[in-house]
């Protein structure tokens, strides 16, 4: 059942496809082509996401994230979190593992979401383009004024979702499991490592990622 | 560009970090790993899904509906269509550009530039499975107004 839920998304689309390619081949081949260009940008950008988030994990210490983007960070870790944000490729998707290793590893609310929203739409890469298609005065101002509304984003976000409610809650004292599922704990998600950890009495400092904190 | 900067950092930190720890390096590949496996099936699915909305959904569409002469509705639309589909930027900015020529609003323009990278309906199920139900909830909706904000701001300023 866990396995099937894992393959919703893929089964749904792959049946689409299937109906389209029956009834509708020039739809069918337009999507194809389509997604073809999805998928090579996320098989470029994926991967180097994946390895600097988890050099991060293994890397760098709890306290340096806290101090850089913690609570107390102020107005630097602000700034910090726009450029993290801005200077990163892709599209918003290979943002949230990484966001969320910078979350478990102290980061604030507030400038997790700042870097996820500068992530999307903070890019300047894609203002030169936007400049070339829509000119110089409309990119400019919007560039502007997304700055300032990405913050607020965070802090408005901030304020209505509890640090508690991002990860899904699982057995008491056990929360704080990251469940980023990497499997350094030689159990293949922290589900297992967590029902090990209840039923065999194995030693939570197993999991990689905490420890390191 | 910037994914090929990318792809070259990482790969030097990665060299950097197997100079400097082997087991560490191991540990870091093998986190990688498994991310990337985590994600790759849900987000290929989200992919072809999106893919195949936007063959459905042709250009011509889009102009009709942004194109309105009610500037409010237009732009709430504008940021309806731009949190629904997700576009690359190479095929959004020269439809941008099409929809203004031929008479579109700058503010619902702006709107469903903002929302189309800020808010994501496709990617819900990724986001979720992330951070949870209610932190996407609430990160959405207000990236949602806050596209409207900024869009009423171009406004009052172009």
């Amino acid at each position: 059942m866990k396995q099937l839920k894992k393959f919703k998304i893929i089964i749904l689309a792959v049946l689409l496809y299937a109906v389209f390619f029956i009834l509708k081949r020039d739809i069918f081949f337009h999507a194809v082509n389509i997604t073809g260009g999805f998928l090579k940008e996320m098989i470029q950008v994926l991967p180097p996401v994946m390895i600097l988030s988890a050099l991060i994990t293994v890397w760098v210490p709890s306290s340096t994230i806290q101090r850089g983007l913690g609570k107390q960070s102020g107005f630097m870790g602000r700034i910090l979190s726009v450029f993290i944000g801005s200077v990163s490729a892709g599209p918003i998707y290979a943002a949230f593992p990484a966001a969320l290793v910078l979350f478990k590893k102290g980061a604030s609310i507030s400038n997790m979401v700042i870097i996820l929203s500068s992530w999307a739409v903070i890019k300047v890469p894609m203002l030169m383009v936007e400049i070339k298609f829509l000119g110089l005065q409309f990119s400019l101002v919007r560039f502007l004024l997304t700055i300032p509304a990405v913050i607020l984003i965070g802090l408005i976000t901030e304020k209505l979702v509890h640090r508690s409610e991002i990860h899904e809650s699982g057995e008491e004292g056990l929360t704080n499991l990251p469940n980023l599922n990497c499997g350094g704990c030689g159990y293949s998600s922290c589900d297992d490592f967590k029902q090990a950890i209840l039923n065999e009495g194995v030693d939570i400092n197993g999991c990689v990622v905490l420890k390191k904190g | 560009m910037t994914t090929i900067i990318m792809i070259v950092i990482s790969i030097a930190l990665l060299a950097l970090s197997i100079a400097k720890s082997r087991q560490k390096s191991k540990e870091a590949v093998l986190i990688a790993k498994k991310m990337f496996l985590g994600t790759i099936l849900e987000v290929a699915g989200v992919m072809a899904i999106v893919g195949l909305v936007l063959a459905l959904l042709p250009p011509e569409l889009i102009q009709k509906i942004l194109g309105g002469s009610h500037v409010m509705m237009s732009t709430v639309y504008g940021a309806l269509i731009g949190t629904v589909t997700i576009m690359p930027a190479f095929i959004a900015f020269p439809l941008t550009k099409s929809l203004f020529v031929s008479g579109a609003h700058l503010v619902s323009l702006a709107a469903f530039l903002t929302t189309l990278t800020m808010v994501g309906f496709a990617t819900f199920p990724i986001e979720s499975k992330h951070f949870g139900m209610k932190f996407t909830l609430v990160r959405n909706g207000v990236s949602f107004i806050m596209a409207l904000v900024i869009a009423f701001f171009m406004g009052v300023i172009l």
